[in-house]
């Protein structure tokens, strides 16, 4: 039996289904980022509200997030980016079109496999954990230090070099990767 | 191969593997409890999102 949410493994199947329909057009996959990637690293020990995706072809991905099920919610006051998919009460959003606004590199993403020939595109650890650390050193965020400090436990094969670089990036190099593994 | 588009340096993991890894893992953090994400830096589009997901009926 799987130790994740049966909601958040729905919503990772759609998002799988949704890829290989983008892969098959001749497009790079959505990239999930965000508290779902969170999530998903951390086996729900975390639940987020909604998968935040990052892709250079929204006007590609969205028709097809329709084919999937998914409508643009509407109605008076509602004004957002993002889709819903009612049936399964998931919502997914287009939060950017370049993973960490280009700052990433993108040979680290990591896939995984959600079942039979089904995957999905996920943002490295790394730059999770970057990214994670620059939200904290901005000063709004004083939570995201636990949540990189749990990434990079809960993580295997990291490439120390590459994290180290990503980290100093994003938080101006205020942090690194000793901020984040010297704390147990 | 899974996808044609896209090429990473990491070799595919099963989601089922992601699991059993953390799982083993999570011994080395006890009673550490993750904290969520405040939520107080979310967009507009973001709140709208989430209400909207809300109003489906779903608990997330």
């Amino acid at each position: 039996m799987s130790d994740f949410r049966p909601a958040f493994e729905a919503g990772l199947q759609v998002l799988a289904a949704i890829s290989k329909a983008m892969d098959d057009k001749g497009f790079r996959p959505p990239v999930l980022v965000g508290g779902a990637a969170v999530e998903l690293f951390t086996v729900s020990e975390i639940a987020t509200g909604d998968f935040d995706l990052v892709t250079a072809r929204q006007d590609v991905l969205e028709p097809i997030m329709q084919t999937h099920g998914f409508t643009k919610p509407h109605g008076l006051g509602v004004n957002t980016r993002g889709w819903v998919h009612p049936e399964l009460g998931l919502g997914f959003e287009v939060v950017g079109t370049s993973l960490l606004d280009g700052a990433a590199d993108q040979n680290y993403i990591r896939i995984i496999e959600v079942g039979s020939s089904q995957h999905v595109a996920i943002i490295g650890p790394e730059d999770l954990i970057a990214d994670r650390m620059g939200q904290y050193a901005s000063g709004t965020a004083p939570e995201m230090l636990e949540q990189a400090i749990f990434l990079f436990t809960l993580s295997k094969d990291l490439d120390r070099n590459y994290m180290e670089e990503r980290i100093r990036h994003e938080t101006a190099g205020k942090y690194g990767v000793s901020d984040v593994e010297d704390t147990q | 191969m899974a996808f044609q588009t896209l090429k990473t340096r990491n070799s595919t993991i099963s989601l089922d593997d992601v699991g059993r890894n953390a799982a083993r893992l999570k011994t080395a953090l006890p009673d550490c409890e993750l904290p969520r994400n405040s939520g107080k830096r979310r967009t507009a589009s973001k709140k709208a999102l989430l209400k909207a997901i809300e109003q489906t009926g779903a608990r997330w």
